[in-house]
């Protein structure tokens, strides 16, 4: 009797041990809590909106959303940070803004939650999501105080993350048996000979307007021709020769570019491209959702997508959103655990599936998400290339970013001499990071 | 009755001299209350007013010799005295912004007073459904400056834009609106003289119809023709409102921004880049707060003095004015 009853005794234990854990719920404390999340209005966290119910019915807790116009979201969570209490408990931060709220001592390092067995999911795996994003948008503290190293840590996690792709009009390539360009030779000869073989449309759509602007469009080529804005010793060296052929290349591109191009920023050189007045658009992939809505787009089914060009080396760029905790948040764990939600492998494919931008490898190679968008395993297989560090993430770069994009103006606009010009932003910059105290130890 | 009797007992035992003075003193103190009595009803609209008008003032002018950004609290920004102005004058870009501003303004408010007056002189007649034509003129004032930039960006569009459309069926070449320093300046121009030209209009027109008609028609039998009475009858005495309309716009000149901000974003290169605008990217795009008051504080400066010059020209004119009806009516005495 006592031989049977011990199986038995065992299996009870068993059972109760494995029904124990089935229902073990870490989202259990914080059922019923309500989280009030910030989120920028973007292609992205639309898709986002349309998963988030799913966490609530999946763990219990609610989740208030305030949507906002980014640079709108930047300005409310500027006066949000300096609260002693916050009303936000997680945050989606542009990824210029690492630099200032981690230097401002505003968002939480991450360690200590993916530290708590309650709260940390051993099933997250992190080395999924794409390296890149992480050290471009999480990480700070490490290498040049932006990038990761020895002495560097998360403070956010990748979310609508986006890298550069070249989309270009497979009817035009085909038409005229053109060889899609691996190389920034062959996409600059591509680009002003497609206006000679298709008079009236453009070679390549680039943002060019004054600004923000013109300094996007000029880092994209500085990166993959092998330029940076500064050197290890933080000495400028945006005026290299480097520097030259990435501002020759953009001027190039305008020039070659439809009308108009001169003023472009990201919305007009897109439109350009989906009116079909140009034959490829080199930009971020975010833009790759609005290709074949027939409301938005006149190319429906004509585009493909291949890797951002080479020149001496790979280099895409990384930007978009991060998401993190507000150190004066009030809901600081769960918070946490609805971050973790979104970005696991799970979230992630469901956000893809709703148009979303995906933050893992995983998902980038998942065959449901490429039967839906079949150009994603081509950003995957772009991300692998993707660059954190194509554009300083510090706090002064906001103003070193404006001059060197007016500058830039008036090189596509007023044939300023392009070395000239950017010696001009090299010495204003110089002074700058002087005053900022980036010379200090030297 | 017994307090009565006791106070008339108590007068009557005081001297004619004594009771004179109580009198006088009581009259005094009356007199300072009543003087003072308006400043009491007023006291509540000036505690109002000094903590709704000087307290933001005062905020700016302290936060401008901070290095203040927005991520700090203010108690934590650092004092630095004088540098943020100081450096402002070595700042290339603030100061061809500063010129861009002072050109705008000027070409712009001299346009709009142009054709604002020369317009409604032109007006000032019993039109019929004049009323309707005011509210239509006055329609662009109403639009909210953001959708006026959006709709003049779309119209200056160099492919699609109803300018350069029209331009090419003629046959003519397409201009770039915006993508050429000159031409983006003169589009800028160009927007906001047709959403300003209205309020001087409306206001012009105003002051012409206010005019004393006995004065125009003392002109008319003096054989004025219609030029001699616009010179010397009707923009002399149209003079002091439009001294207070074209102040006023050349206030709110000095402050545009949402319509530039979506024309051109003040570019191409800083052409465009008028000082509100470059206020508006230092305290957001570049983080510096005591910087962007302190380029406030500049323009306030530059406003102020414009006022003081507008309100001392209305002084002597209205001195000049004085004195030659005091001549006048010496001379009929």
């Amino acid at each position: 009797m006592l031989k049977l009853l011990k199986p038995l005794a065992g299996a009870a234990v068993g059972l109760s041990v494995g029904l124990g854990g089935a229902m073990a719920d870490p989202y259990q404390p914080y059922k019923g809590e309500t989280l009030v999340v910030n989120f920028p209005a973007h292609p992205h966290y639309d898709a986002v909106m349309k998963v988030l119910p799913e966490f609530t019915k999946e763990t219990g807790i609610n989740v208030e959303v305030d949507q906002l116009q980014y640079l709108k979201m930047r300005e409310k969570q500027t006066l949000e940070l300096t609260k002693r209490k916050g009303d936000y408990d997680l945050i989606a931060y542009v990824v210029f803004s690492k630099a200032d709220y981690v230097y401002a001592d505003q968002l939480e390092n991450l360690a200590r939650y993916f530290m708590n067995p309650k709260l940390a999911d051993p099933n997250y795996d992190a080395g999924d999501l794409i390296d890149g994003y992480v050290q471009n948008i999480g990480v700070a503290g490490g290498s040049k105080g932006y990038l990761p190293g020895p002495t560097g840590s998360l403070f956010g996690v990748p979310f609508g993350s986006e890298t550069s792709v070249l989309g270009y009009r497979k009817d035009i390539f085909d038409k005229h048996g053109l060889k899609v360009p691996e190389t920034y030779d062959e996409l600059l000869e591509l680009a002003c000979k497609i206006p000679e073989l298709e008079p009236g449309m453009g070679g390549l759509s680039s943002r060019a307007a004054s600004g923000h602007h013109a300094s996007h469009a000029f880092l994209l080529h500085l990166a993959p021709l092998g330029g940076r804005v500064f050197d290890e010793n933080w000495n400028l060296i945006v005026n290299n020769e480097a520097g030259v052929k990435a501002a020759e290349a953009l001027k190039t591109i305008v020039d070659c570019g439809p009308e108009g191009a001169k003023t472009f920023g990201f919305a007009e050189a897109g439109a350009a491209f989906l009116q079909g007045n140009t034959a490829m658009f080199l930009d971020s992939t975010v833009f790759a959702g609005q290709v074949n809505n027939p409301d938005k787009s006149k190319v429906v089914g004509k585009v493909a997508w291949a890797p951002h060009p080479m020149g001496v080396r790979r280099g895409s760029q990384t930007g978009g959103f991060g998401i993190g905790i507000p150190k004066n948040a009030a809901n600081k764990e769960a918070a946490f655990l609805l971050m973790q939600w979104l970005t696991s492998k799970k979230a992630d494919k469901l956000i893809a599936l709703a148009g979303g931008n995906p933050s893992r490898f995983s998902t980038h190679n998942d065959a449901e998400v490429n039967e839906k968008f079949p150009h994603m395993a081509t950003f995957g297989e772009a991300l692998k290339h993707a660059d954190p560090d194509w554009r300083p993430i510090i706090p002064v770069w906001g103003k070193i970013n404006a001059d060197l994009g007016t500058t830039l103006s008036k090189v596509l606009t007023e044939d300023l001499d392009i070395q000239e010009a950017l010696d001009g932003v090299a010495d204003r910059s110089k002074a700058v990071m002087e005053e900022a105290g980036y010379y200090t130890w030297n | 009755m017994e307090l009565t009797s006791h106070t008339r007992n108590d007068t009557g035992g005081r001297t004619p001299g004594c009771l004179a003075a109580r009198q006088a003193r009581s009259r005094k103190y009356s007199e300072i209350a009543q003087r003072l009595t308006p400043y009491f009803f007023l006291a509540p609209a000036v505690v109002i007013l000094a903590v709704a008008l000087l307290y933001p003032v005062g905020y700016m002018i302290y936060a401008s010799f901070l290095d203040w950004n927005p991520s700090q609290r203010i108690e934590e920004a650092d004092w630095v005295g004088l540098r943020n102005y100081i450096s402002l004058l070595g700042d290339e870009s603030f100061i061809e912004s500063f010129f861009v501003t002072l050109k705008f303004a000027a070409l712009v408010v001299g346009f709009e007073m142009i054709v604002g007056v020369g317009l409604a002189l032109l007006l000032d007649r019993n039109v019929r459904g004049m009323s309707l034509q005011r509210t239509i003129f006055i329609l662009p004032m109403m639009i909210a400056p953001i959708v006026v930039g959006l709709i003049w960006r779309y119209m200056y569009h160099p492919t699609v834009g109803s300018f350069n459309r029209t331009l090419k069926s003629w046959g003519l070449d397409a201009v770039p609106w915006l993508s050429d320093s000159d031409w983006a300046f003169a589009s800028v121009i160009i927007a906001d003289m047709w959403q300003w030209t209205p309020f001087i209009f409306i206001l012009a027109l105003a002051a012409l119809q206010s005019l004393p008609q006995s004065a125009l028609e003392a002109a008319r039998i003096d054989g004025a023709n219609d030029w001699q009475q616009i010179l010397y009858i009707k923009l002399p005495l149209m003079m002091p409102v439009l001294v207070v309309t074209c102040l006023l716009r050349l206030i709110d000149a000095f402050k545009v921004l949402e319509v530039i901000l979506v024309l051109t974003n003040g570019g191409p290169g800083l052409s465009t880049e008028i000082l509100s605008l470059r206020i508006a990217r230092t305290a957001s795009e570049f983080r510096e707060l005591g910087v962007a008051a302190a380029m406030s504080n500049y323009l306030l400066v530059l406003l102020f003095v414009i006022t003081l010059a507008m309100f001392l020209y209305n002084k002597v004119a209205e001195s000049r004015q004085a004195r030659i009806r005091a001549a006048a009516e010496e001379e009929f005495k």
